[in-house]
């Protein structure tokens, strides 16, 4: 398995100040470098440099980085997704701070994934020795950790097809025009590991980034953390309720700029021979919000 | 105090100080499509018939461009108003969901 996991993901800003206060002190990061306009965080059960990557100068998506198990999987991603017809270029340790030599893949959607296999070891903020369970001063909702993104691309099976026999993942749940033989996928949701998704795909006219989340550690915590929402005026989409997809328990949340955060727990193990779970398009609003079993009318309209 | 004005509905209501177009509409009790409320996602982006907005947070190009702001679009979450104005939405009517807030309101004002 080449690739363990999203690495980073990285989003414009329209304000870095009032962003660094987002990702800093109600999302709970820890703050690792500021150069050139960026702003690097990290989790508190991350090990490496930095997880979520923030540049002032607009809104939306930027890229994502894969981080591979491996140098010699890069060389075999580079040669498969070429081979696959995507655009490949080769990126340099230190074009991204702390970042090893990797490659980039544009998809279709116009959105960069890059690969590489070095970052700049950080540490666990409570230590590899004796650790402690949390670290003893949190910060707002103290994220643990970078978890998934969902992209807003223009041809979902196309793009699944590159995930699923490039990288190497595969779809544990899908949304589908019906249960025919001929329907239409119009989202999936991929993953590499064991966790629900690494990266979710939703067929829209706009490639765009729907939202990325951060794990949590179960109801609880996600429930405290729509209390330090309200605390700081962060805007909740919804929540806290419980997708029908991947039966995780969510918040929506935006940051200062309008990117659309989710916090994210629960779900199951998905072990790579577990079938795939499919949804019918008529109960897309049980598929999302199992709750209300309605879309809110922010879900298939807002997005960065 | 500016006034807001929005048509074809006739509503009319009288926004604070730094108040956006939005908050002031919500405060009164009236709801419309809106997104993210952080001036993201263009969704709530209205046409203005008359009068001047100013933007108190800076807004990405890429969700109101420069020409659309010449052209009399506002993205109503995050603009001002800086004198009475007019705006009409775009494929939306405004709904008043909340009739006690506009009464709330009023006496706030005074």
């Amino acid at each position: 398995m080449a690739v363990m996991r999203m690495g980073y993901m990285h989003v414009k800003v329209t304000d870095l100040a009032e962003a660094k206060e987002h990702y800093g002190n109600t999302v709970g990061l820890y703050q690792t470098l500021e150069q050139d306009g960026k702003v690097y965080f990290k989790g508190w059960d991350e090990w490496d440099h930095h997880s979520v990557v923030i540049e002032e100068g607009g809104v939306g998506y930027v890229k994502c980085g894969w981080k591979c198990e491996k140098p010699e999987d890069i060389a075999e991603i580079e040669t498969k997704a070429t081979a696959f017809g995507y655009p490949v270029e080769r990126m340099v340790a230190g074009e991204n701070p702390e970042v090893g030599d990797g490659i980039r893949v544009t998809l279709p959607s116009g959105h960069v994934m890059e690969f590489y296999s070095h970052m700049t070891a950080w540490g666990l903020e409570v230590g590899t020795h004796n650790p402690d369970a949390f670290p003893r001063h949190m910060v707002g909702i103290g994220a643990p950790r970078l978890d998934h993104a969902l992209l807003w691309v223009n041809d979902v099976p196309g793009i699944e097809k590159f995930f699923q026999e490039v990288i190497g993942m595969w779809a544990t749940e899908r949304v589908k025009t019906s249960l025919d033989d001929d329907a239409q996928t119009l989202a999936t949701w991929l993953t590499i590991g064991e966790s629900n998704h690494d990266i979710a795909l939703l067929e829209a006219p706009e490639n765009k980034i729907h939202h990325f989340a951060f794990e949590m550690r179960g109801w609880d915590d996600i429930l405290k953390a729509a209390d330090i929402f309200a605390m700081d005026d962060t805007p909740i989409d919804i929540g806290p309720t419980r997708h029908g997809i991947t039966r995780g328990t969510t918040i929506y949340f935006f940051d200062p700029s309008g990117n659309r955060n989710e916090t994210f727990s629960g779900g199951y193990r998905c072990f790579r021979d577990r079938p795939t779970v499919t949804w019918t398009a008529d109960q897309l609003g049980k598929a999302i919000f199992y709750h209300s079993r309605e879309l809110n009318e922010r879900f298939l309209t807002v997005a960065t | 105090m500016p006034k807001l004005t929005v048509e074809p509905e006739r509503l009319c209501i009288e926004l604070l100080e730094d108040e956006t177009i939005l908050e002031g509409l919500y405060r009164h009790g009236y709801a419309y499509r809106v997104g993210c409320r952080r001036g993201g996602c263009a969704i709530c982006k209205v046409d203005i018939l008359e009068g001047d907005v100013d933007y108190n947070r800076p807004v990405a190009e890429k969700v109101l461009t420069d020409d659309e702001r010449a052209t009399g679009t506002c993205l109503s979450c995050r603009a001002v108003a800086t004198s009475d104005v007019t705006i009409m939405l775009r494929d939306d009517s405004v709904r008043r969901v909340n009739p006690l807030m506009a009464r709330f309101a009023v006496a706030q004002q005074g």
